[in-house]
């Protein structure tokens, strides 16, 4: 009996029942979320240790793929199970939100999320991106003032179109193949999908599904949701979601897309945001609007470094992507008491002394100082560009450097403001740091910390983590079985 | 930026859905798990309708993900829209034929929203289908006679309740040491009204789920539609 369905499940009756048992009993609705969150990681860690990082599959409804739906459990599918149920549980918004509903939003999207990492079924894997997109809705547009639902309409709009693109793109799989199941699509790709028709397909599942991943030209929404929304929100989407969207992405690469124009298109699209995202950080004249842009420019890393051809390249892009995962999130819950423009945080660094000392180390690794963990992430990816014999690959590096170089401006400029000298008197109206809206940005610069100390052992995890969504082989012989007939 | 970011993405999908225009050959799609399904759906599930088979078996999972999709919709519609005080204007009453119309009405309404429903495994229809119907039915009073109030909690009850079903149908095969969401109870004898196991029962639910969600989103569009 494997239980993973559970991570999938236990949410969503949590959230089915929390509206109406919140008004019940009072507690349900404080304590049925973290704890759900709770049993859920134990489940994922169980069936984790248990696995001994062999790749395994369960049959949903119990029908033989590829004619049911299967989610498939690899390492990197759990690691992100793991990590939705964590971030969640971390950023769970104890005292600011009273109200169920919003409770029953997040366990929604967390479900979802889980979801979509393990899912093994394209249009299965649609539902859940569907179901991500309809709860972040309800969740940015919370705060209900008047900016927070105008930039939700907006990014309402977007998504909708995202969403109509990647249901395009998966229906056109459909008609060329006849199945939806991935490792049997991944049997039949090399004769159905290598072709203009595949590559389109392609080209609309990425800027669909690239519409969470705020790719761009599709991440207009980003800076204004990101500045209204709750900032636990914003930290889960920007952290957590974007994550997952690239993770959907790549795997139907590895699997579907072998064609080499697509990596080239990852390239381009990749530096674009990088760019762009970078220049606007710089630009950016409050917390988390900077956030947000930056977010969008390291989200554009991610797709660089994973454009890189074979193993090194999905390695370098686990790297960054698991870095910007716990990086991102920290730096939002400090924007929580540090929010709005830069003029009124003027030496809000002497009052939160601890915060500031975060947001330095968390801004050190986010531009790449040795011997953080970002540094190893950014240096693969530059190495990694740089090892290709093509002048795209080698223009890409250039765009990184220079995108670093910005970066660390903005950067350093926000952290000496904090530090501004003789400013004590006006930053008496800054709202001081205590220890609950400190401490998940402590816990994650535990980690971040840890994984400085324990690079090497980490870097070798996550290799292996790579070699397996690599393996085409693994992936169908895992499903499917090997030599079982298929129809 | 945004004025030139606009057209060129727009111009940018305009051209792949050229490709796909041109490239794309219609009436050629294989039908590979298509056709597997056909022939084993209705001794695997015992479903005389194989569309049931396939949104209730096969892909149980994305129907719990739409049911769930349904209800975050109508649980983001009403955060949105919950008034902030002030109370609502009074219209006026509908006349004599609206009323008695739809008192009617509403339990025809019933009855054919519950068979369409209890039917899904034998007939074209099913739990999304009825379920609407269902909603159709508590919506009329609500058109007819402006000034009553809906009883919310009541909704929430119901497609609580009933989406907690589901999943629980689902997880009592995944303790039973089947997988989650598989089908409870045998198949029967495909055509009967008792058969297909589980199915029917998680197409009851499906539907009072579907009606009390509907039932309550347009309950929540009329009453903060007609406030301004």
């Amino acid at each position: 009996m494997n239980l993973i369905a559970l991570v999938v499940a236990l949410p969503l009756l949590g959230a089915f029942l929390l509206p109406v048992g919140a008004r019940s009993v009072g507690w349900v609705g404080r304590l049925l979320g973290p704890a759900l969150l709770l049993l859920t990681s134990l489940v994922v860690i169980v069936l984790w240790r248990d696995s001994g990082g062999v790749p395994s599959h369960i049959e949903l409804g119990g029908f033989q793929p590829p004619l049911g739906i299967t989610f498939y459990l690899d390492q990197l599918a759990l690691v992100f199970a793991l990590a939705t149920s964590l971030l969640a549980l971390l950023l769970w918004p104890h005292a600011a939100w009273r109200d169920a509903r919003v409770a029953a939003l997040m366990l929604l999207m967390v479900s979802a999320a889980s979801g979509m990492a393990l899912s093994g079924d394209l249009f299965n894997l649609y539902v859940f991106y569907e179901l991500v997109s309809v709860a972040s809705f309800g969740l940015v547009a919370a705060p209900k003032t008047g900016a927070a639902l105008a930039a939700t309409l907006r990014y309402v709009i977007i998504s909708g179109m995202g969403t109509v693109m990647a249901l395009t793109g998966i229906a056109l799989i459909y008609t060329q193949t006849g199945t939806l199941n991935l490792a049997h699509l991944t049997l039949l790709s090399a004769t159905t999908l290598d072709n203009t028709l595949g590559l389109t397909a392609f080209v609309l599942i990425l800027l669909g599904i690239g519409v969470k991943a705020e790719l761009f030209p599709v991440n207009i929404w980003v800076p204004e949701v990101y500045a209204t929304a709750s900032q636990r929100v914003s930290a889960l989407l920007a952290g957590l979601i974007s994550k997952l969207a690239i993770i959907v992405i790549i795997r139907l690469l590895v699997l579907l897309f072998p064609q080499p124009e697509a990596l080239t298109l990852l390239l381009v699209i990749g530096a674009l945001g990088v760019l762009l995202g970078e220049l606007a950080a710089w630009h950016a004249k409050d917390f988390e609007r900077m956030l947000a842009f930056s977010s969008i420019g390291q989200l554009g890393l991610v797709l660089m470094a994973f454009s890189i051809p074979g193993q090194a390249g999905l390695f370098a892009g686990l790297a960054v992507a698991m870095h910007h995962l716990i990086v991102k999130p920290a730096l939002f819950v400090l924007a929580e008491r540090w929010s709005g423009g830069f003029a009124g945080l003027a030496g809000a660094g002497w009052k939160s002394p601890w915060a500031a000392g975060l947001f330095i180390l968390f801004a050190l690794s986010l531009i790449g100082v040795p011997p953080l963990p970002g540094f190893w992430a950014k240096l693969m990816t530059l190495l990694g560009l740089l090892g290709q014999d093509n002048w795209i690959y080698w223009t890409g590096a250039g765009i990184i450097l220079l995108a670093t170089v910005f970066e660390a401006n903005y950067l350093f400029r926000f952290g000496l403001g904090l530090f501004k000298a003789g400013s004590e008197s006006r930053s008496a109206k800054v709202p001081v740091h205590d220890a609950g809206s400190l401490g998940p940005s402590l816990i994650l610069g535990a980690v971040l910390l840890i994984a400085t100390v324990m690079i090497t052992p980490v870097g070798n995890w996550l290799a292996g983590v790579a070699d397996q969504l690599a393996d085409r082989e693994l992936y169908v012989t895992t499903v499917l079985g090997a030599g079982r007939e298929l129809p | 930026m945004r004025n030139l970011t606009s057209p060129l993405f727009a111009a940018g999908l305009a051209f792949f859905l050229l490709v796909v225009v041109a490239e794309f050959e219609p009436g050629a799609a294989p039908m590979v798990v298509g056709q597997a399904i056909l022939q084993e759906a209705p001794e695997t599930t015992g479903t005389a309708n194989i569309v049931t088979a396939v949104v209730l078996g096969y892909r149980g999972i994305d129907t719990l993900g739409e049911i769930a999709i349904l209800f975050t919709a109508s649980l983001v519609a009403g955060l949105v829209l919950e008034r902030r005080g002030g109370k609502r204007q009074a219209q006026a009453p509908a006349g004599n034929v609206l009323r008695i119309s739809t008192q009617l009405l509403f339990p025809l309404m019933l009855v054919i929203g519950f068979y369409i429903i209890l039917h899904g495994h034998l007939t074209p229809g099913g739990g999304f289908q009825g379920g609407v119907i269902l909603a159709a039915a508590f919506f009329l009073p609500l058109l007819a006679r402006p000034g009553i109030q809906v009883r919310h909690f009541g909704l929430a009850v119901t497609e609580g309740l009933a989406g907690s079903a589901f999943i629980v149908i689902g997880l009592i095969a995944l303790f039973q040491g089947g997988a989650f969401l598989q089908p409870l109870f045998g198949t029967g004898s495909p055509g009967q009204l008792l058969s297909a196991g589980s199915l029917p029962i998680l197409y009851l639910v499906l539907g009072l789920k579907v009606g009390a969600e509907l039932a309550g989103l347009l309950a929540h569009l009329v009453y903060e539609g007609s406030e301004t």
